[in-house]
């Protein structure tokens, strides 16, 4: 008998293999063909499979926060479209938020798959698409009030039928962006790679048959699962709470509390944030789908990462979060920044609660922000209307055994950064320097890792900016007497004026780091900051060799050698 | 008497290949790699060559580059950038290798930040010099250089440079009439792309590496003078292509995937022989597994390569994926109670269980001798016993743990085994936008035909080949390398903006460029040129290469073009959009100068039946079966054998399962395929 369960766990592994290397075939038919650069550079997409019952199955190393999200999305998507009304060849196009999406750019794109007219599972695509329509180019629109300002809705429908584009479903869509050459293609691409995992898995379920598939994808659910348990059991039993905040909305000058209890007891564990704030009037808001993937996503963090990524794993992680709440919101509130930013927050606020159960795993917190820079204008250089969206890389927050990487994704992204030498060539600016701010890492025994610096200069005659971003006040957090890292800002210059203000003062926005619509004319100058990480335990602890180190390198100044003493 | 050397060096063997120049016959060896030292290593399988005193050319990979970067033991370097990009190396692309993985540390640059150093001078995106070098602050960065006091080496990357080089170059002469003693790399020399980081990367690690791959190849070349007398030794290049020891100094960054070429070319080369064109090529070694593609007869270039994660090196260089996947790659079990294969290896030292030599963790090679695959008494020819109780005894651990039986446990380690190189497999078709069906499977290395059969049922193919001379392959490839040069520039051009005449010029000077290394090398003659271009859709992220069939951009010239992406887009991707403004990203010339190759020898063919030499017992999937052993030397053309059977050779051997059957051709190469139906 345990012969036999062993011989399972071999195929069972093999089985595993396989699916995430069909997840990542279809990432790479993805990133080649797609359009948006925030696809092909940036890599905002996740690939996987699920089974017959709407399980996530098997998923490569994609974005973090499309991952936690991808079972929801599966599960709403086939409450509207009935397995039953399913034909072979369909895909199905979707970014709903309130209808388990995570923000309005996310597209997921599902095919199911037969075999010998069989249901047996899905092929899903999500990724984030650069332009949806809406009262800004890019969606992040840092003063919409409804979603209905940040881009087209597509609740479930069919974009393929057996096999055949649905003309009136693409005609409709595409005639809602301001960039619908690039949404074709970025769609296309999503269905290349949804057809390739459709038919991988169908050789994949022929191959091993049915029944055995199934036993052996359940087993692999059922291993992961057990694998979780194994880790929360290390948890010490207890409530575990923590609380941060949104500095503002973009639309009232006010701070939004996010609050966790966390519950853990034996092998489970209860993520509640009912002691939050109510939803807000601006886009900072958090749907279901944010609030199970950031709990998720931090949970993930603090346990093992070989245990393979599937629903399983999340069975023993319960999520409390009634709508209403800035982190799981009632339609029709504005949503775009509550999946880059609010996530971030929803997901360190879950590592810092449990910090103190398991002080050895945690780690301080990132600079919390992907600085989203969306600008779209004439381009007289290439003769075209360009659309941008860019994004800035904070630093880590130090942790138990090392310093917090500098210039790296804050906790939800993946994405690389524009190349300066292909940012110039397509867009109306100069880049002045990229570069690190010394002393921005938060002290600590472990520093977090720096603030990156972008300074640039407008050559278009004007362009249209929006910004979606925060810890531009609240610093960011270190953890047992480690320091907080530098906070993060935009500044801008005006042509022929020497003063730098921030958007409040220059364009009388309400918040300087969530705004749409400012204008920015040929000669100006902006300053982003992307903030630094938190420290991890007491300065005083530092191996000199590290803070010797530190100053060779000029990560920190003599100023801030001082904080070591 | 004059014979040709191929060495390769490898993480458990080193290989000799020598070939007749006048009989052209071929004759095979192999020798443990010494860690350390990898010259010692040669010196020692040198040695064991009776005729070598009559060795006029020795051609070799070379590991040095690869591994002076791996082991973080290069140079000390000044990087010198525009002002206000000091930190490009560091700030690096901003994402992260793994996901949920609060433990990982970002990779290092080659480069300590307190080495990287800024001048004022600025280019734009077209190429105009906004603001001239300024000269004092060169001069500052220099004295800065100078009492540093340990700079080794100087590297340079000046934003859009590519562009136009001016800057660059006045930095270098003065740097240079500075610190005549040391090594400058420039960025329009290393790599004339866009991209800063990965420019900057690349130049960087060409300087790194320049002193050390300077004083070994040096030493190496005078430790084989002495052994040896004179031989002309040349380096084969990470593009496939052999230079000289002196070129190889020149620019070292091209030689840091050196060694994985050998079996690229070597497979080439037999298809040029048996008239195949298109391969996966699946070089199993000790330590890990080189995958790589071969279409229509030429090997796929890459420029993504990363030595180590996030540390690109983006010369042009032969299109090989490497695993952790080998004969000497680790069975564990991780915490969840899962089987795990590698990619920790035993490598050469301890090595596998059964190499006697330490080991104590099962490997594949363990497990392969458990199930009677691999033959005790004729590992290495039956220079090197092996100690199968220990492999058991190893592999029995494992078992117990798993509860299952000792063939059941070594069973599934090479099941998994095999599964990571599945994954291998099909990332480089998809990347590629390649079907399965067209390609057979090549496997070589020492440990490549054992799991040849495995592989080709796992990846439902349908033939694989296993060459003559597997064990040796790639420095039997080595043998057979030409000289090519291959040179790339990025050229950013839309359909509707185009200069025909900058792009002609480019393409000139790209085309001088690569004779002139040629000759300098003292290639001269019959030297055949392929110009290429980097195309798509404006907007789009990945190119499409196309050659190019003429050298003047025209109206003309440039319409066939545009319609020739057009189609290619709908070949490869299945759609097009017509009229689309199509970008030019890069430019790409190769030149080759073809040199002479060792002569594969026809076999004999006989009307009688092979004989098997032996009965084994080995396990297969469904259990074990008595299975007749074969010696490939006494195959003949024209055999045919059916599953199963083991055909073992002197450093590898074939494992035919009973479904399965196996043809030897003229050359003696064998191809394996399902048994057909009778």
């Amino acid at each position: 008998m345990q012969g036999r369960h062993a011989k399972n766990m071999v195929q069972m592994s093999i089985l595993d293999g396989r699916l995430v290397q069909i997840a990542k075939e279809m990432g790479i038919t993805l990133m080649m063909t797609s359009y948006s650069t925030i696809f092909n550079e940036g890599l905002d997409f996740t690939c996987g499979l699920a089974d017959a019952k709407g399980n996530l199955i098997g998923t490569g190393d994609f974005q973090p926060s499309m991952i936690g999200g991808l079972p929801l999305v599966i599960q709403t998507i086939t409450q509207e479209i009935p397995v039953e009304t399913l034909e072979e060849g369909d895909v199905i196009v979707h970014n709903d938020p309130y209808r388990g999406g995570m923000h309005t750019p996310e597209h997921t794109f599902i095919q199911p798959v037969f075999v010998d007219k069989t249901f047996v599972g899905y092929s899903v695509a999500i990724g984030h698409v650069a332009e949806v329509g809406g009262m800004v180019p890019g969606a992040f629109a840092g003063e919409a009030t409804e979603i209905f300002h940040e881009g087209l809705r597509v609740p479930p429908v069919k974009i393929r039928r057996r096999g055949k584009d649905v003309e009136d479903i693409w005609r409709l869509m595409l005639a809602n962006y301001r960039t619908p050459r690039q949404n074709f293609g970025d769609f296309r691409a999503m269905i290349s790679a949804v057809q390739l995992g459709e038919q991988r898995m169908r050789a994949l379920v022929t191959e091993f048959g049915l029944d055995r598939f199934t036993q052996l994808t359940d087993s692999l659910l059922d291993y992961s699962e057990a694998r979780m348990r194994a880790e929360l059991k290390e948890f010490p039993n207890g409530c575990y709470s923590f609380e941060d905040y949104m500095e503002d909305d973009g639309i009232e000058k006010r701070r939004y509390k996010i609050a966790v209890d966390v519950f853990v007891q034996d092998d489970e564990i209860v993520v509640d944030f009912r002691r939050s704030d109510k939803q807000a009037k601006g886009p900072i808001n958090g749907v279901l789908s944010v609030a199970l993937s950031a709990s998720y996503n931090a949970i993930l963090h603090l346990t093992d990462p070989s245990i393979p990524k599937n629903s399983g794993c999340f069975r023993p992680i319960r999520v409390v979060a009634p709508p209403g709440l800035v982190v799981n919101a009632n339609y029709p509130a504005p949503e775009v920044g509550g999946n880059t930013e609010t996530h971030i927050r929803i997901c360190y606020t879950v590592i810092g609660a449990l910090a103190a159960a398991v002080p050895e795993r945690a780690f301080a917190t990132d600079g919390g922000t992907h600085s989203n820079f969306l600008f779209g204008g004439y381009n007289a250089r290439t003769e075209e209307y360009v659309v941008c969206y860019d994004l800035s890389t904070p630093g880590w927050g130090g942790r138990s055994h090392a310093d917090g990487n500098s210039a790296c994704n804050a906790i939800n992204g993946n994405s690389r950064l524009n190349p300066v030498e292909v940012f110039e060539t397509r867009f109306p600016w100069r880049i002045d320097a990229h570069e690190f701010v010394s002393d921005t890492g938060g002290p600590g025994e472990y520093r977090g890792g720096l603030a990156l610096r972008k300074k640039m200069t407008c050559l278009a005659e004007e362009l249209t900016l929006s910004f979606m971003s925060d810890r531009q006040e609240l610093a960011p957090w270190g953890l047992f007497k480690g320091q907080a890292g530098g906070c993060g800002s935009l500044h801008i210059k005006r042509s022929g004026s020497q003063d730098w203000k921030d958007f409040h003062q220059d364009s009388g926005k309400v918040s300087a780091s969530k705004f749409s619509n400012a204008k920015v004319y040929q000669g100006d100058q902006v300053i982003v900051v992307a903030p630094g990480g938190g420290g991890y335990g007491d300065s005083r602890k530092r191996d000199p060799e590290a803070i010797r180190k530190d100053l060779a390198a000029g990560w920190i100044t003599e100023t801030g050698a001082a904080t070591y003493r | 008497m004059s014979y040709i050397l191929g060495i390769d060096v490898g993480g458990t063997f080193t290989d000799f290949v020598a070939y007749n120049e006048q009989s052209r016959e071929v004759t095979v060896w192999k020798d443990f790699s010494t860690p350390g030292d990898p010259s010692d290593g040669i010196l020692n399988g040198l040695k064991q060559f009776p005729r070598r005193n009559e060795i006029s050319g020795i051609r070799l990979g070379t590991t040095i580059a690869t591994n002076a970067i791996l082991e973080r033991n290069g140079a000390n370097v000044a990087f010198v950038t525009t002002q206000g990009f000091r930190d490009v190396p560091f700030i690096q692309r901003g994402n992260r290798r793994f996901h949920f993985n609060s433990r990982w540390v970002k990779p290092e640059p080659l480069l300590q930040r307190a080495n990287s150093f800024e001048v004022i001078e600025r280019v734009d995106c077209e190429g105009n010099i906004i603001l001239p070098l300024d000269m004092d602050s060169l001069r500052r960065v220099a004295d800065r250089i100078a009492e540093r006091g340990d700079i080794k080496a100087i590297s340079v990357c000046l934003l859009f440079s590519y562009i136009n080089p001016q800057n660059e170059i006045t930095a270098r002469d003065y740097l240079a009439s500075r610190f005549p003693d040391l090594p400058i790399s420039i960025s329009y020399d290393v790599l004339p792309k866009w991209k800063e980081y990965e420019r900057a990367s690349t130049t960087i690690a060409d300087a790194y590496v320049k002193p050390i791959v300077t004083d070994q190849l040096g030493e190496l070349e005078s430790r084989i003078a002495e052994a040896v007398g004179a031989a002309r030794v040349v380096v084969t290049k990470s593009n496939g292509g052999q230079t000289t020891v002196a070129g190889a100094c020149e620019a070292p960054v091209q030689m840091t995937l050196s060694g994985p070429t050998g079996g690229v070319v070597a497979a080439q080369f037999i298809g040029s022989v048996t008239g195949e064109k298109n391969f996966v090529t699946i070089d199993m070694g000790g330590t890990s597994t080189d995958c790589s593609l071969i279409v229509n007869g030429t090997a796929s270039l890459t420029t993504d390569f990363e030595v180590e994660w996030g540390i690109p090196i983006q010369v042009p260089m032969l299109d090989v994926r490497t695993i952790g996947a080998g004969g000497g790659s680790i069975a564990w079990i991780d915490k969840g109670g899962l089987l795990r294969v590698g990619p920790q290896s035993a490598r050469s030292r301890p090595g596998p269980i059964c190499y006697g030599r330490g080991g104590t963790e099962p490997t594949v090679t363990d497990a392969n001798l458990v199930l009677g695959r691999i033959n005790p008494d004729n590992f290495l020819g039956g220079t090197v016993a092996l100690d199968a109780d220990g492999a058991r005894a190893g592999v029995k651990r494992l078992a117990e743990r798993l509860s299952l039986s000792v063939d059941d446990a070594a069973l599934a380690v090479i099941k998994i085994v095999n599964n990571n190189m599945v994954g291998a497999v099909r990332s480089v078709l998809i990347e590629k936008g390649e079907s399965p069906d067209k390609f057979s499977l090549m496997f070589f290395g020492g440990a490549g035909p054992v799991h040849a059969c495995d592989l080709l049922k796992d990846l439902s193919m349908s033939r694989a080949i296993i060459p003559v001379h597997p064990g040796q392959f790639s420095a039997f490839g080595f043998t057979a390398t030409d000289a090519r040069v291959d040179r790339q520039r990025t050229v950013q051009m839309t359909s509707n903006r185009m200069d025909h005449g900058r792009a002609t010029q480019h393409l000139k000077e790209l085309e001088a460029d690569c004779l002139a290394q040629l000759h300098a090398q003292g290639f001269a003659g019959d030297i055949s040129v392929e110009r290429r271009v980097e195309l798509r859709y404006h907007g789009q992220n990945y190119e499409l290469s196309l050659p190019l069939r003429f050298t003047i951009f025209n109206d003309a010239t440039a319409k066939e073009l545009w319609a020739g992406f057009d189609k290619a887009h709908e070949e490869r991707f299945g759609f097009n959009i017509p009229g689309e403004f199509i970008e030019i990203v890069n430019f790409n010339v190769t030149a080759v100068k073809r040199l002479s190759k060792p002569q594969v020898p026809k076999l004999a063919r006989t009307s009688f039946a092979p004989k098997p030499i032996s009965m084994r017992s080995v396990g297969y999937d469904e259990g074990r079966h008595d299975t007749p052993v074969y010696r490939r030397e006494e195959l003949m053309a024209g055999d045919t054998i059916q599953g199963p059977a083991v055909i073992e050779e002197a450093v590898s051997l074939v494992v035919l399962h009973p479904d399965q059957e196996l043809l030897v051709d003229d050359y003696g190469n064998l191809h394996v395929s399902e048994r057909q139906a009778r």
